[in-house]
C-alpha cells in the first residue's frame, strides 16, 4: 500500500513479460486477484500495450493483454465492496484489475492515466476513452495527507502528526497581547504556592523550639524562637498562630487573585481566538464548508476553543502549580532529612505506574460506555423530531422497548465500571499510606534514638501527604495536553486554511450592472479529473430571462455558483457588462446579484428582519412594499405579530411556499441587478405555485434572470432556455425553438407532459 | 400487493450469459437479449440473494428470487458476477487487534484470504446485528462481515470481544 504509486517497482516475473523495445511506462499493484481473493496483482502499461497479470491459488499467472491500438475505453467500474478495471476492444472486454476501496485513491486516475499512453501511441484516436470515475474528496478525510494513517472519526485530524508543543506553543502566543496580566499570574502562582507550603515548616518550629523545650521543662522558662530573640513560651505561640493566620488569609487571598487573573487571562485569549476563527470562517470560501462536517465547523468555534481556554485557565497553572509543589517540598525533604525523603520518595514510581495503567484500563472500560451513551443519545436525536410518526403508527411501546433495551445496557456496563473504579481510591490511599508507614517506622526509630527532631518528624508527615497529589495529577498531564492540542490543531486548520476566491489587491468596485453575461470558454471542476463544465460559451442580453435546464449533475447549479463567484474557474472567463468578475470586489459583485432558493434559509429573528436581511436599512414601506410585490403580505398580516413575528427553529412554522415568498420579498427588497432563481419554485401546490409565478415575474422584470428548473412548465416564461448536459451547453433557444429541434428539451418536455398525465389520473 | 407486481424471473424462460465483452446479458424465451445489465441485491445484509433485480440503465427488467432454481451455466454466472459485484470477506479469524490513537487495527483471516484493516470509530462503523452478526466498514470504505463471532474460536471471539 505504498502512497505514491509512481514509485512502485514491478517484481520480475512481471517485468519478464517485456520484449526489449519496450518499458514500462506505468504500473500500479492491486490488492485483490482477479480470482476475487485477496493478493497482490499487478498493472502495467508500455508503450504500446497495457499488461495485467495475477496469481491464482494454483499457482498459475493470469496474464491479459490489450495492444493500445486496440482498446477503445478503459473504465473503473465502482462495486459495493471494491472497484474493477475493465478494457474493451471492438470485439471484446474484460476486467483486468480488481482492487479494493483501500486502493481506490492510486486508481482513482488510471484510466487517464492510460487514456495519455493510449494517445500518445495512438494520436489519431477518437471519443472518450476514459470512463468512470472515484471520489476522491472522501477519501481526503479518512487517511492523512502527509503519513497517510487513519484519521479517527471523533478527532478529524491526524493524531501521528500532532505536533503538541508546536501547537500549545502557538496557542500560547495568543496571550502575548496580556504579557502583563500572564506575568502577573504567574509570580503570584509562585508566590502563592510557596506561602502555601510553610505551614509544615511553622508546625516543626511549634514543636521543636516552643512545646518541646516547654515540656521538657515543665512550662517555666522562656523559649529561643528562630530569627527572633528569647521569649516567653506564651509570646512564641501567639507569634506562631498569628503567623498562621497570616499565611492561611494571604494563601487565600493570593489564591482568589491568581485564579481570576488566570480566568481573565483565559477569557481574553479565547475572546480573541473565537472572534478570529468566526471572522476567518466567513471569509473561507464554499469549498472549504463541502469538505467539512458542519458540527466538526462548529465544534471549532466552540467546543474546541472552550477547551483551549480551560486548559490555559486550569490545566496549564495546575501543572506548574504541582511542578513547582513537588520541587520545593522534595529540596524541603531532603534538607530536613535525605534518607527519610528517600522513603517518601520510594512509592513514587508505584504510584505513577498504577495511576497510568489504572488510567489506561478505565479509558478502556469506559469505551463501550460512551458507545452505549451515545447510542441512546442517537435513539433521541432520532425518536424525538420523529414523534409524529411514531404517534401515528401507534409504536409507543416499540419505542419504549428500545428504549429501554438500550439503557439497561447503559446500567449494566456502568455497574461493571463503577466496580472497578471503586476500587481505584482506596489503592491509592492505601499505596500512599506505605510512605507513611516508612516515615513512621524509620523516622520514628530515628526520634527515639536522638536523630531527628520530633518537629522533623512531623513537618515530614506533613509535607508528605501533599506530595503525592501532585504526583498523581501530572500523572495526567499528557492526556490534558493530547487534549488540548488536538483542539489547538482543529483551530489552527480552521486558521490555516486560506479563501479559494479572493479579492485581487485594491481590487476595484463593480458599476452597477446593466446586466449583460458572458461566458468565455469556462471550464470548472469541484475535483480534480472531473470536470463539472467544460469550454462552457455563451452571451445573455441585458434583461434577458434564461432558463436553465437539464438532467441533474448536468451543470446547472455549477454555472449559478460560477456566476455568484462562490468558486475560482478553472480556465476561460466570465464577463458581466464586459468586465471580468475576477478583476472586481467579490462584494461589490456579490451585493448586485440576487438569489431565490428552492429551499429558502429563514434565520431566526422576526419576519421583518429576514425579508431586510440583504438591507438592514430598508424602511418597514419598503419592507411592505417588497412583501407586496412577492404576494407574501397577506399571510404575514394574518401571523400572530404580523410583520414582527419571529421565524426559525423554535417559533412561526411557515409553509415552504410561504418561506419561498419571504425569500422572493428578501431579493425584491435587494433590488439585484442579475437574479439566480434555483429551483424557487418546486415541490408547491398549484394555487401557492400560481402566486409565486405571478411574484416572480414581478421580481424578474428588467433584470437579467437565470432561473434553474426541473419542472419545464416553470420556465414557459423565459426568453431563452439553455439545456445542459454533461457540463456542455447543448441545445439553446425558446420553447418552440426547440421542442421542433426535438432534441433533450423536446425529450424531457415529453417525459414531464406523460409525467402530469398519469398524476391527472 | 401481489407477488406478481414485483415482476419475478421465471427461471425456466429466463437465461443469463456473458457476452464477449464479459457484460452479463439476459435473454427471456431466448428472444431479444439485453446485454451489460446490473443486478443488484435489494437486502445485500437481511436477506443476501433473495431478491436480486436486473437492471438496465435504471430500467428494471424483473427480479430473480432463487438463483438456484435457474439452469446450471446461467445460475453460475449469476453467482460468479454477484461475488464478483458484492465484495464482503468473511472473517473467520482474528488474529489480533491493536490500537493506535485510539484506531483498532485488525488483523484477520477471511475467506478471501488474509488482511488488515483499521476503522475510524468502532461505533459508526461496527454495526452489530442479532446472532452475533457483525458488520464492519474500514477505514477506507471496504465491508467485512462476521457471520456470527460467538462461532469463532476463543481468541477471536474474547478479540471482538474488546471492540463491541
Amino acid at each position: 500500500m505504498a502512497s505514491n504509486p509512481d514509485h512502485i517497482e514491478a517484481p520480475r516475473e512481471v517485468l519478464s513479460l517485456l520484449s526489449s523495445d519496450e518499458s514500462v511506462r506505468w504500473v500500479r499493484s492491486t490488492d485483490i486477484r482477479l480470482d476475487g481473493n485477496y493478493g497482490v496483482a499487478w498493472l502495467m502499461a508500455t508503450e504500446y500495450r497495457l499488461i495485467a497479470f495475477s496469481p491464482n491459488n494454483e499457482g498459475r499467472n493470469e496474464v491479459v493483454e490489450f495492444p493500445f491500438e486496440e482498446i477503445e475505453s478503459v473504465e473503473i467500474e465502482s462495486l459495493y465492496g471494491s472497484a474493477a478495471l475493465r478494457v474493451r476492444t471492438a470485439e471484446f472486454g474484460a476486467t483486468i484489475a480488481l482492487f479494493s476501496k483501500t486502493l481506490a485513491f492510486s486508481f482513482a486516475e488510471a484510466p487517464a492515466e492510460l487514456e495519455r499512453l493510449i494517445r500518445e501511441a495512438r494520436p489519431e484516436a477518437t471519443g472518450r476513452i476514459a470512463l468512470g470515475h472515484i471520489e476522491r474528496g472522501v477519501y481526503r478525510q479518512r487517511r492523512c495527507e502527509s503519513c497517510n494513517a487513519v484519521i479517527p472519526r471523533y478527532l478529524g485530524v491526524c493524531p501521528a502528526c500532532l505536533e503538541s508543543s508546536k501547537l500549545l506553543g502557538r496557542f500560547m502566543s495568543y496571550s502575548k497581547p496580556y504579557w502583563s496580566l500572564a506575568l502577573a499570574s504567574l509570580v503570584i502562582l509562585l508566590i502563592g504556592t510557596f506561602i502555601g507550603l510553610t505551614p509544615p515548616l511553622l508546625m516543626r518550629i511549634l514543636i521543636d523550639d516552643v512545646l518541646d523545650p516547654v515540656g521538657q521543662n515543665s512550662g517555666s522558662t522562656l523559649v529561643n524562637l528562630p530569627y527572633v530573640e528569647t521569649v516567653t513560651p506564651t509570646y512564641a505561640l501567639g507569634t506562631l498562630v498569628i503567623l498562621l493566620l497570616l499565611i492561611n488569609i494571604s494563601r487565600n487571598a493570593l489564591g482568589a487573585l491568581r485564579s481570576y487573573l488566570l480566568s481573565r487571562l483565559g477569557e481574553q485569549i479565547t475572546y480573541d481566538l473565537r472572534s478570529e476563527v468566526y471572522q476567518h470562517l466567513h471569509r473561507l470560501s464554499l469549498n472549504f464548508y463541502n469538505d467539512r462536517e458542519t458540527g466538526r465547523i462548529m465544534a471549532s468555534v466552540t467546543q474546541d476553543v472552550g477547551r483551549l481556554q480551560d486548559f490555559l485557565s486550569d490545566g496549564l497553572q495546575e501543572t506548574i502549580r504541582n511542578i513547582l509543589t513537588i520541587i520545593i517540598i522534595i529540596s524541603i525533604l531532603t534538607y530536613l532529612d535525605i534518607k527519610l525523603a528517600l522513603c517518601v520518595l520510594l512509592p513514587t514510581p508505584i504510584i505513577v505506574f498504577t495511576t497510568l495503567r489504572f488510567g489506561t484500563y478505565l479509558h478502556k472500560l469506559y469505551r463501550p460506555l460512551y458507545r452505549r451513551w451515545a447510542g441512546i443519545s442517537a435513539l433521541l436525536a432520532d425518536v424525538v423530531p420523529g414523534v409524529r410518526v411514531v404517534k401515528a403508527f401507534a409504536q409507543e411501546d416499540r419505542e419504549v422497548n428500545r428504549f429501554e433495551t438500550r439503557s439497561l445496557d447503559l446500567l449494566k456496563g456502568e455497574l461493571s465500571v463503577a466496580k472497578t473504579r471503586s476500587l481505584f481510591a482506596p489503592l491509592m490511599t492505601f499505596l500512599t499510606s506505605i510512605g507513611t508507614l516508612l516515615i513512621w517506622w524509620i523516622g520514628g526509630n530515628k526520634v527515639i534514638n536522638g536523630l531527628l527532631t520530633l518537629g522533623d518528624f512531623v513537618a515530614f508527615t506533613g509535607y508528605m501527604w501533599q506530595f503525592y497529589g501532585p504526583v498523581e495529577s501530572l500523572c495526567h498531564l499528557n492526556h490534558r495536553f493530547q487534549r488540548a492540542a488536538t483542539s489547538a490543531e482543529r483551530v489552527f486548520e480552521v486558521l490555516d486554511s486560506q479563501p479559494d476566491v479572493v479579492d485581487p489587491p485594491n481590487a476595484p468596485t463593480m458599476p452597477k450592472i446593466q446586466g449583460s453575461v458572458e461566458f468565455r470558454d469556462v471550464s470548472f471542476s469541484y475535483e480534480e479529473g472531473k470536470n463539472a463544465l467544460k469550454n462552457l460559451n455563451f452571451t445573455v442580453e441585458p434583461g434577458e430571462m434564461i432558463g436553465l435546464a437539464g438532467h441533474s449533475g448536468a451543470g446547472k447549479s455549477t454555472i449559478i455558483n460560477l456566476i455568484c463567484r462562490f468558486y475560482e474557474i478553472d480556465d476561460g472567463s466570465i464577463y458581466i457588462d464586459d468586465i471580468d468578475t475576477r478583476s472586481v470586489s467579490l462584494k461589490s459583485l456579490r451585493e448586485q446579484i440576487g438569489v431565490v432558493l428552492q429551499d429558502p434559509f429563514l434565520f431566526n429573528g422576526t419576519v421583518a428582519e429576514n425579508i431586510a436581511y440583504g438591507n438592514p436599512e430598508a424602511t418597514q414601506d419598503a419592507i411592505i412594499a417588497a412583501a407586496k410585490a412577492a404576494n407574501a403580505h397577506e399571510f404575514i398580516i394574518n401571523l400572530p405579530d404580523s410583520y414582527d413575528s419571529t421565524v426559525g427553529e423554535r417559533a412561526v412554522r411557515l409553509s415552504g411556499g410561504e418561506r419561498q415568498r419571504l425569500s422572493i420579498a428578501r431579493a425584491i427588497l435587494r433590488n439585484p441587478r442579475i437574479l439566480i432563481l434555483d429551483e424557487a419554485t418546486s415541490s408547491m401546490d398549484t394555487e401557492t405555485e400560481a402566486k409565486i409565478q405571478e411574484a416572480l415575474a414581478r421580481l424578474v422584470k428588467g433584470r437579467t434572470t437565470f432561473a434553474i428548473a426541473h419542472r419545464l412548465s416553470t420556465l414557459r416564461n423565459a426568453d431563452r432556455l439553455f439545456i445542459i448536459e454533461k457540463g456542455q451547453l447543448y441545445e439553446q433557444g425558446t420553447h418552440d425553438d426547440l421542442v421542433a429541434q426535438n432534441g433533450i428539451y423536446a425529450k424531457l418536455v415529453r417525459m414531464q407532459m406523460e409525467m402530469s398525465r398519469i398524476r391527472a389520473v | 400487493m401481489k407477488v406478481d407486481d414485483m415482476h419475478i424471473l421465471s427461471s425456466s424462460e429466463t437465461h443469463f450469459y456473458l457476452d464477449e465483452f464479459a457484460e452479463l446479458v439476459i435473454s427471456i424465451n431466448d428472444q431479444n437479449p439485453v446485454h451489460g445489465v446490473h443486478l443488484t441485491d435489494c437486502f445485500p445484509i437481511s436477506a443476501e440473494g433473495q431478491y436480486i433485480a436486473v437492471r438496465n440503465d435504471e430500467v428494471e427488467l424483473g427480479i430473480i428470487n432463487d438463483i438456484e432454481t435457474f439452469d446450471p451455466e446461467s445460475a453460475a454466472v449469476l453467482n460468479a458476477q454477484l461475488s464478483r459485484s458484492y465484495f464482503r470477506p468473511r472473517v473467520v479469524r482474528v488474529f489480533n487487534i491493536t490500537e493506535k490513537f485510539h484506531v483498532p487495527r485488525w488483523e484477520v483471516e477471511t475467506d478471501r484470504g488474509k488482511r488488515t484493516f483499521e476503522i475510524r470509530s468502532s461505533r459508526r462503523d461496527m454495526r452489530v446485528l442479532g446472532g452475533g452478526r457483525i458488520l464492519i466498514r474500514d477505514a477506507d470504505g471496504n465491508l467485512f462481515e462476521i457471520v456470527n463471532y460467538f462461532e469463532l474460536d476463543a481468541l477471536s471471539r474474547s478479540l471482538v470481544e474488546t471492540q463491541i
